[in-house]
């Protein structure tokens, strides 16, 4: 039984349409849902969290059906919103044992000793928020989630607003969650830490899902390699097999490889050959920016802005 | 059950490290008790202070209450309630408990201002008149941080909500039979003041100071409070599903 499935999940707002007949199913992995803003991200999470009811279609959460059983899906999740939301006037320790008593967890104290010190909070649990960082509001945020020991944790853009450093340090947390059994449900637009810490990615755009996969699969499927080269002098394209050819600006022509680091020595070694002078070779590969790109196309606003439909997500995303 | 006390402690914990906001809510009642209720020279009774106090300890609840309305609405506006929502407690145990810690906090601050009229001279009264005195404030309350409550989530908006709250206030309060007794006010005046349901409390707490028993302003209270409770869950599963 995967911990997240979901069937056509659609959801309108009056005639807006968010999410656009969704089929997803996700388990044990950390599985990032990108998008740009107003793609449907957020409407999804709140769909799957029970805060937002589906006009079509169905989602299961362990099992448990999001619009019929409501109270069996909220005790197998987590959920921590967008907008850090921790009582700034209690300790890091009460705004804790606050979820704890909430969820009526057995030997709330000791659970809450446990979950500070996983998030490295233990020395100022007792401490007033308001002396936090952003990083360390974060960390107990993931904490009140953990307290209950859910088995599917939805963080809504977890890492927004921090520094490189407390990103970091999230996201180790998140992976040592899935290593011990747990499914991360988070939803982001920094594409290179999808890139690097989820295991699977869906790019949804207009409330479709465009692309889906891991993130090197969608890399290999939908890009190739680039490899930029800087010569002197006479060149004429040479013939390697896996490698196009693509153009010439000034001193600088590029290739596209399937596999370019394999394609790199041989095209040095071939244009060495042929008496070209090649001063530099650079290859890049593609990132999840250019997948994002061709899945969702150039992110320009062609209708304009639309007064009457921004209101309406603004009034239910509240 | 649980959940209700859960939620209730989160909000007294931070009203009580908030200490300006303890103070500063008390300043207003103790000022209208001792600069009106010691100073107006009136001729309708001996004893002005006894008059006032009920109507003063009515003032109390109410700014408790239409300052505590926002609460709710804050929760939702700064994400603090899509969490709640997300967790297995019973919903309803969110408002019930919102309710319940500001009509709770205007008990506390009610019996400092009590305090304050016994020590300005007020004639101190028996036990079961106190007993009920606070039944009626209690259910004044509900009524009160219901009503707000409702209004401040249907708004959506802390400026509107002020704006609200600065506007029923004060028309409410004098409009009320809090300053004087009905055969001294205007006609027109009486007539709006019968229909304040600020009065039906006032009036209540006058009944049992005076040593009978306000059935009927009690059942009118219990029906209003019932009304609203209603109307205030219905729009509270609105925003929330």
């Amino acid at each position: 039984m995967p911990a997240i499935e979901t069937h056509d999940l659609t959801k309108y707002y009056d005639t807006l349409c968010a999410v656009d007949h969704l089929t997803l199913s996700v388990n044990n992995e950390i599985f990032a849902l990108l998008g740009p803003n107003g793609s449907g991200k957020t409407t999804t999470v709140l769909m799957l969290t029970t805060l937002l009811r589906p006009t079509e279609g169905s989602a299961r959460v362990c099992g448990h059906d999001v619009a019929a059983e409501g109270e069996a899906v909220r005790k197998t999740l987590s959920y921590v919103p967008q907008d850090m939301a921790v009582d700034i006037k209690l300790t890091g320790r009460e705004n804790v044992r606050f979820f704890a008593d909430l969820y009526g967890v057995p030997h709330a104290g000791d659970r809450v000793d446990e979950v500070l010190s996983v998030m490295e909070l233990s020395d100022r649990a007792d401490d007033l928020i308001r002396t936090y960082s952003g990083g360390m509001r974060r960390r107990l945020e993931l904490a009140q989630a953990l307290v209950h020991e859910p088995r599917v944790l939805f963080l809504d853009e977890p890492t927004i607003g921090l520094d490189v450093a407390a990103r970091k340090k999230i996201w180790e947390h998140i992976r040592a969650l899935k290593k011990k059994g747990m499914t991360i449900f988070v939803t982001t637009h920094y594409m290179d830490e999808a890139d690097q810490f989820c295991d699977r990615v869906g790019i949804i755009s207009k409330g479709r899902i465009a692309a889906l996969g891991t993130p090197a699969e969608l890399k290999a499927r939908l890009m190739k390699d680039v490899i930029t080269a800087t010569v002197e002098g006479m060149f004429s394209p040479p013939d390697v097999e896996g490698v196009a050819f693509v153009g010439r600006s000034g001193d600088e022509v590029s290739f596209t490889a399937e596999n370019g680091r394999e394609a790199l020595p041989l095209l040095a070694d071939v244009l060495g050959k042929a008496g070209v002078a090649v001063r530099s070779l650079s290859l890049r590969e593609p990132t999840l920016d250019d997948v994002f790109l061709q899945a969702v196309g150039q992110q320009e606003e062609p209708h304009g802005f639309e007064d009457g439909k921004f209101r309406i997500m603004l009034r239910r995303r509240k | 059950m649980n959940g209700i006390i859960t939620y209730m402690k989160r909000d007294f914990t931070k009203w009580f490290r908030g200490r300006v906001a303890v103070v500063s809510s008390l300043v207003m009642p103790a000022a209208w008790l001792i600069f009106v209720g010691l100073a107006l020279p009136v001729k309708f009774t001996g004893n002005y202070l006894d008059f006032i106090t009920p109507g003063i300890l009515v003032m109390t609840m109410l700014s408790a209450g239409l300052s505590g309305g926002a609460l709710l609405m804050f929760d939702k506006i700064l994400g603090f309630l899509n969490k709640f929502l997300a967790l297995p407690t019973p919903r309803s145990s969110i408002l019930v408990g919102k309710i319940l810690f500001i009509t709770g906090r205007g008990l506390i601050q009610a019996t400092i201002i009590l305090v304050i009229a016994l020590l300005i001279g007020a004639t101190l009264l028996s036990p079961v008149q106190y007993g009920l005195t606070y039944l009626v404030l209690f259910l004044f309350g509900v009524l009160i941080s219901t009503f707000a409550t409702t209004i401040a989530l249907y708004l959506d908006d802390h400026d509107s909500y002020n704006a609200f709250n600065s506007m029923i206030s004060m028309p409410l309060f004098f409009t009320s039979s809090a300053l004087m007794p009905y055969s001294v006010m205007p006609a027109w005046l009486a007539t709006i003041a019968h229909l304040n349901p600020l009065s039906y409390a006032i009036d209540a707490v006058r009944d049992v100071t005076a040593g009978g028993f306000p059935a009927l302003p009690i059942l009118v209270l219990l029906g209003l409070t019932g009304a609203v409770l209603a109307i205030c869950s219905r729009v509270f599963r609105k925003v929330t599903v």
